[in-house]
């Protein structure tokens, strides 16, 4: 076989394990639905406001609504110094004036 | 007339410090169906004088037609084209990619023409069997003797079927036995109706009784066109 | 075959076994770009699917949050301030909440602790489907719900009771009757639910202050309207609308602005050098092949071709396998290897399943950051390195 046929070959496995992954998302999605159907329930029910990624700080654990204070803790030149600080970007009502236009 | 040059020269890095006049106002004329040998020391101008007829590059000034097209009119890809058509080169160092096998070697200049590798295969184990060296089809080419390299190099130099073939010290690395089998198979060609053209020092080559032309070069002139 | 296809065929078998020959040099190449596309992709896939996730999952958030604010801090809001709302046309529901964190001490981890009277919600009724057992009353009983990162941090055994500290580090009882369904982990694994007479108690608020309100309203069309109304009525408070909250997760793991893609680029840019350095120092033996090809034929177009099947096919391996990786990884490692920097320090990691999201788009980025600087920085420094003469052949 010629080299090319061998790159095809190649190039084909990975299309094809490429594609295996994606109908095992494909897959994983519909099941997820489920329990997505009652992550809703739990937040209209109590009003929640932000997902449960990183619960190091107020700000990271509730980013949508904390106060453009809490960065910066207790005084003016304390040091915001957890990772996710860095990681994640500012959120957008901490560095803008707030407008209520809907969406904006 | 197959080749003729007409008050050719050439001048490399022209305008530059490192100006070399390598030949000067060359007139020659070459026949289909010879066999010529370019006569000189290394330095005296014949490889240049190969090159210019190989179609590798145009004269600096003067008028070079080979094979019906004048090398100065003919733009870069197009000198490529005419070259791949009419001209298989011989090389001293032999010029075989060592890592390839025999086989690829041979069939390497077919490559880009789009010549498929069966088709490829088939002429260059007829190319092969013709010059004894079938047997080494698929060594890589490192793996095989100075002769046997030099067969390689004939076989790539014959595999497009081009009308000239050229050769710059083709037995510079090899033994007697070798240089007069080179000879032999040189002769064959022109047999076949090809115009071959050697050059070389080696009396071996000089004194060949196949030749049917010697021109003398020497400090980049010609001087013994009989 | 058309001579054209042909060409292109032969061209690449030549590339591929030109690359086999420097095969060790070529499959480094290939893992360390393959592994800089891995980081990449992977990146923008898990930032990408927990945005989906999010945006998904906070459909559901209140249309209206308001905060009182006091020299820039939150600060309990007073009951009364309910009164004020109550004549603003659209407003469907004010639910006041007591909320807040409790630090245990013992493990290190910050709970949530969300206190309200669950029948004063709009959507009240949905909140069984998530509950496993009961929900809490509205009395002061100490009953709550637990998530299950906080279930599983106290150690309870068979046990149903605990105690947590108030304040003044008396205990306060409580009774577990019930816990979040492991599903929803994702947004309850750190929550403590009670009712608010409970919050109050335990947090020692005084009777007139809540944490914040909840505002339900109407017309969806209105939150805006209605949000300027409260804070032109409220002006010490803070009015967070739907649309705010819920751009705050585009926002925040938005891949252009995380700092880790900046150190993504950088290595990108560091191996974009390196490639074209490799390129454009073409090694005597590189030099002397084109010279040879050259001279027995090859066009330089022919010799460029070579060298775009050769970049093709190394960033185009490393590209599938670096990106398939990259799915997998967030597939079926949920990202593991980025999951520190997206969770940071917390104790408390809700085992959250991530589903890629990967669309054309996303491809088309990657692979413009990644396969065209390659081929960029290869097949350029290629184009002038074949316009050697033949002639540097022949000597």
């Amino acid at each position: 076989m010629r080299p090319t046929g061998l790159l095809l070959i190649i190039v084909t496995l990975l299309l094809m394990a490429s594609g295996a992954a994606w109908g095992r998302a494909v897959q994983l999605r519909q099941e997820s639905m489920e329990s997505l159907g009652l992550n809703q329930a739990v937040t209209a029910g109590l009003g929640l406001t932000d997902l449960c990624i990183a619960t190091e700080a107020r700000y990271t654990r509730h980013p949508s609504i904390s106060d453009p204070m809490a960065p910066f803790m207790d005084h003016p030149f304390a040091i915001e110094h957890f990772p996710t600080g860095s990681f994640w970007a500012v959120p957008s009502h901490i560095i803008r004036v707030e407008k209520f236009g809907g969406k904006q | 007339m197959l080749i003729e040059l007409d008050l050719v020269t050439k001048i490399y890095n022209q305008g530059h410090a490192n100006e070399v006049r390598a030949l000067t106002d060359v007139t020659l004329a070459i026949e289909e169906n010879t066999m010529v040998c370019l006569r000189g020391a290394s330095g005296s101008g014949k490889s240049t004088l190969l090159s210019i007829i190989g179609c590798v590059f145009p004269p600096t000034s003067g008028r070079a037609a080979i094979a019906g097209k004048q090398l100065s009119r003919l733009p870069d890809r197009f000198m490529t084209i005419h070259r791949r058509q009419n001209i298989g080169f011989i090389f001293q160092q032999f010029n075989v990619l060592p890592e390839l096998t025999v086989l690829d070697n041979i069939g390497l200049p077919l490559l880009p023409l789009g010549v498929a590798p069966a088709i490829r295969k088939k002429r260059a184990t007829m190319l092969m069997e013709r010059l004894g060296i079938a047997h080494r089809a698929d060594f890589p080419a490192r793996q095989i003797s100075g002769g046997e390299l030099q067969r390689v190099a004939i076989a790539r130099a014959l595999i497009n079927n081009q009308p000239i073939i050229l050769a710059d010290e083709p037995t510079a690395h090899l033994d007697t036995r070798l240089s007069l089998e080179f000879m032999q198979i040189m002769d064959d060609l022109k047999t076949e109706g090809k115009t071959v053209i050697i050059a070389s020092h080696d009396q071996l080559i000089t004194e060949s009784p196949s030749l049917d032309r010697i021109i003398d070069v020497k400090d980049g002139r010609i001087h013994h066109v009989p | 075959m058309t001579p054209i296809l042909e060409r292109h065929l032969n061209l690449l078998d030549y590339a591929l076994t030109s690359l086999w020959r420097r095969r060790l040099k070529n499959a480094g190449i290939m893992m360390v770009f393959a592994a800089v596309i891995f980081l990449v992709a992977s990146f923008q896939m898990l930032t990408r699917g927990l945005i989906d996730v999010s945006e998904k999952i906070l459909t559901e958030v209140p249309d209206i949050v308001i905060q009182k604010m006091s020299a820039g801090r939150q600060e309990a809001i007073p009951l009364d301030y309910r009164e004020r709302l109550d004549d603003i046309f659209g407003i469907l529901k004010v639910v006041p909440r007591i909320w807040g964190y409790y630090f245990d001490e013992t493990n290190g981890a910050n709970y949530t602790v969300m206190a309200l009277e669950l029948d004063a919600m709009p959507a009240s009724s949905q909140l069984g489907r998530a509950v496993i057992g009961e929900v809490p009353s509205n009395n002061l009983n100490g009953g709550i719900v637990l998530g299950q990162t906080v279930l599983g941090n106290l150690h309870l055994g068979g046990r149903r009771t605990f105690s947590l500290f108030r304040p003044d580090l008396s205990l306060k009882p409580l009774r577990v009757v019930g816990e979040f369904n492991p599903a929803t982990e994702i947004m309850t694994a750190d929550l403590i639910l009670m009712s608010l007479a409970d919050g109050r108690d335990l947090f020692d608020m005084p009777p007139e202050v809540v944490t914040d309100y909840c505002i339900y309203v109407a017309n969806p069309a209105e939150v805006g309207t209605i949000a300027r109304k409260i804070a032109a009525r409220l002006p010490d408070t803070r009015v967070l609308t739907k649309p705010q909250i819920q751009k705050t997760y585009q926002v925040i793991f938005g891949w252009r602005s995380g700092f880790a893609s900046i150190c993504l680029l950088t290595a990108l840019v560091a191996f974009a050098i390196l490639a074209w350095d490799k390129a454009s120092g073409l090694s005597p033996e590189e030099k002397r092949e084109i010279g040879i090809l050259k001279v027995i034929g090859w066009q330089t177009s022919d010799i460029l071709a070579l060298r775009f099947w050769e970049s093709l096919v190394v960033s185009g391996l490393a590209f599938l396998v670096g990106c398939l990786g990259a799915y997998g990884h967030v597939l079926f490692f949920s990202g593991s290897l980025f999951r520190p920097i997206l969770l940071g320090w917390s104790v408390i990691h809700p085992s959250l399943t991530i589903i890629p999201v990967i669309g054309g788009d996303d491809l088309l980025l990657i692979f413009t950051f990644t396969v065209v600087p390659y081929m960029a920085a290869t097949v350029i420094p290629a184009w002038r390195s074949s316009i050697v003469p033949p002639e540097a052949a022949i000597k």
